[in-house]
């Protein structure tokens, strides 16, 4: 078994999705922060691109603890399923929920289109299959004391801004972007609760803040393709 | 009153069960729900037919006998009460109401509406005992306990293991009924000597006996007729990670009479 040795234990897989969810969260933070900047302009947010493209192995560093996460995520939450169905084989005919939420109950239906959400996402605009032409480099100057030298870099600006201009891959994204919402409003409460943070006179708001973030980060993220559909962002290209 | 019942029939753990239903004409508001069915059993007696068999002892709300899952809620609407305790004044004239068993893998229908609920039984034992000197009672302030502890282990030893938050957990989860047993010893000083065994041998037995994962929906929390608080999971969490990391071994087998 090895390092999935922790599979055997209930509350040690429950505290690897804790673990590995709050690593995806966080990172999702930053990439929301990251995608803001396509507010800032072209430059800035081009410049941004160049600079994560210059980390060279620290990025890698980051991706290989994202990929890691993301396979331990899913196989944890896959074996834990299979147990919970097996542990419920037969339902009530007539079942009435009390506490439980439409998020909490469809994490696993969530997960899943996120998957394949994730998989599209990286295609387009991390591998750059699904729309190739959207893809060029920018040129610009560079000064410092002595010259003026050209340099190439990836016209992020121009992918996004193109990309979104297709409504078709902007609905697919604002679509995939609050079943992510759904997922995390029950993910990050449900996080604290599994590290063991919980304690009566705090954890309401916690839950409350769980999702206000969860809003806060659709928000964010479906603020994109819909300024870069109707033209407040990108006009210009 | 009128009621339409439904309930839950089946002649043992291998046959197959089925709805059956029921109309009562006579039923008075001030019965409680196990009196309703007492009501049924003595007709269907008269009648020459098998009476449903379902659980029962105190029906004072304290001993955790009583079970059913009325309309898809363990022990029924009625909050923080058990099903002896409900009164059929909570339901109207006309009402359809579903009875089923406590379902879960982990208990065993055995007939009708009775489940085996020996699985909690055997993660008590897998508990195995605290370091106190038996004999007289010792004197009262030799160990102090704060006043906020006590209560917080009071709010833990509430817990009748009735079995609701298993029924009412869609995973058939039993994290709230061992947390809250692991919980009542982990507040008090009586409790730290085997504290980390405790929690990692009780853990390996629930799941030893099938019950499912928490994924935190909470339901096991609304459905406990003595409203045991899932702060005792996290505390559960809490304390099982410590024993995990400190290599504690729990001797399951050497605490098993």
């Amino acid at each position: 078994m090895g390092i999935f040795s922790y599979l055997r234990s209930t509350i040690l897989s429950k505290v690897v999705m804790a673990v590995t969810g709050a690593i995806l969260v966080l990172y999702l933070i930053i990439h929301t922060a990251g995608n803001l900047l396509i507010y800032f302009g072209r430059d800035t947010l081009n410049s941004y691109s160049a600079f994560l493209h210059s980390l060279g192995p620290i990025l890698w560093i980051f991706r290989v603890v994202l990929i890691v996460s993301v396979v331990l995520h899913i196989i944890t939450s896959i074996k834990l399923k299979f147990e919970n169905w097996n542990a419920k084989p037969t339902g009530y005919a007539l079942k009435h929920y009390l506490k439980a939420r439409f998020s909490s109950r469809t994490m696993i239906w969530t997960g899943i289109m996120i998957f394949a959400f994730v998989l599209y996402h990286l295609l387009h605009f991390t591998f750059r299959v699904t729309n190739p032409q959207h893809y060029s480099a920018e040129f610009f100057q560079m000064h410092n004391a002595v010259s003026t030298v050209i340099l190439e870099r990836f016209d992020v600006y121009k992918m996004v801004v193109l990309g979104f201009k297709n409504p078709l891959i902007s609905l697919v994204y604002i679509v995939g972007v609050i079943i992510v919402g759904f997922h995390l409003d029950h993910a990050i409460q449900s996080m604290f609760q599994t590290l063991g943070f919980n304690e009566k006179h705090y954890f309401p708001t916690l839950q409350n803040l769980s999702t206000i973030l969860s809003i806060i980060i659709v928000i964010c993220l479906i603020s994109i393709p819909i300024s870069i559909m109707s033209g407040l962002v990108g006009g210009e290209i | 009153m009128k009621v339409t019942l439904h309930i839950w029939r089946q002649k043992n753990a291998k046959a197959k069960g089925r709805f059956e239903t029921y109309h009562l004409d006579d039923v008075i508001e001030d019965m409680s729900f196990l009196e309703m069915l007492d009501v049924l059993n003595e007709r269907l007696i008269l009648e020459g037919k098998e009476p449903v068999a379902f659980e029962h002892d105190c029906r004072e709300g304290i001993c955790g006998a009583c079970s059913l899952t009325i309309n898809g809620i363990p022990h029924g609407h009625e909050p923080a009460t058990t099903t002896c305790q409900l009164h059929m004044r909570k339901f109207k004239d006309g009402d359809e109401i579903w009875i089923e068993p406590f379902r879960a893998r982990a208990f065993p229908i055995i007939k009708d509406l009775v489940v085996d609920r020996s699985a909690f039984d055997r993660i008590i034992q897998a508990g195995g005992f605290i370091s106190v000197n038996a004999g007289q009672a010792p004197e009262a302030n030799s160990i102090i306990v704060p006043k906020d502890d006590a209560e917080t282990a009071m709010d833990a030893a509430q817990c009748i293991g009735c079995g609701a938050c298993v029924a009412a957990c869609p995973n058939a989860s039993a994290m709230l009924f061992v947390a809250a047993k692991v919980a009542h010893f982990a507040y008090l000083p009586q409790g730290q000597p085997e504290r980390k065994r405790r929690v990692l041998a009780m853990v390996e037995q629930m799941q030893k006996e099938g019950f499912g994962n928490c994924t935190n929906f909470y339901e096991c929390e609304a459905a406990c007729p003595k409203q045991i608080s899932v702060s005792f999971i996290a505390l559960m969490n809490r304390d099982y990670l410590k024993a995990t990391c400190s290599g504690e071994k729990h001797l399951l087998q050497t605490q098993q009479v």
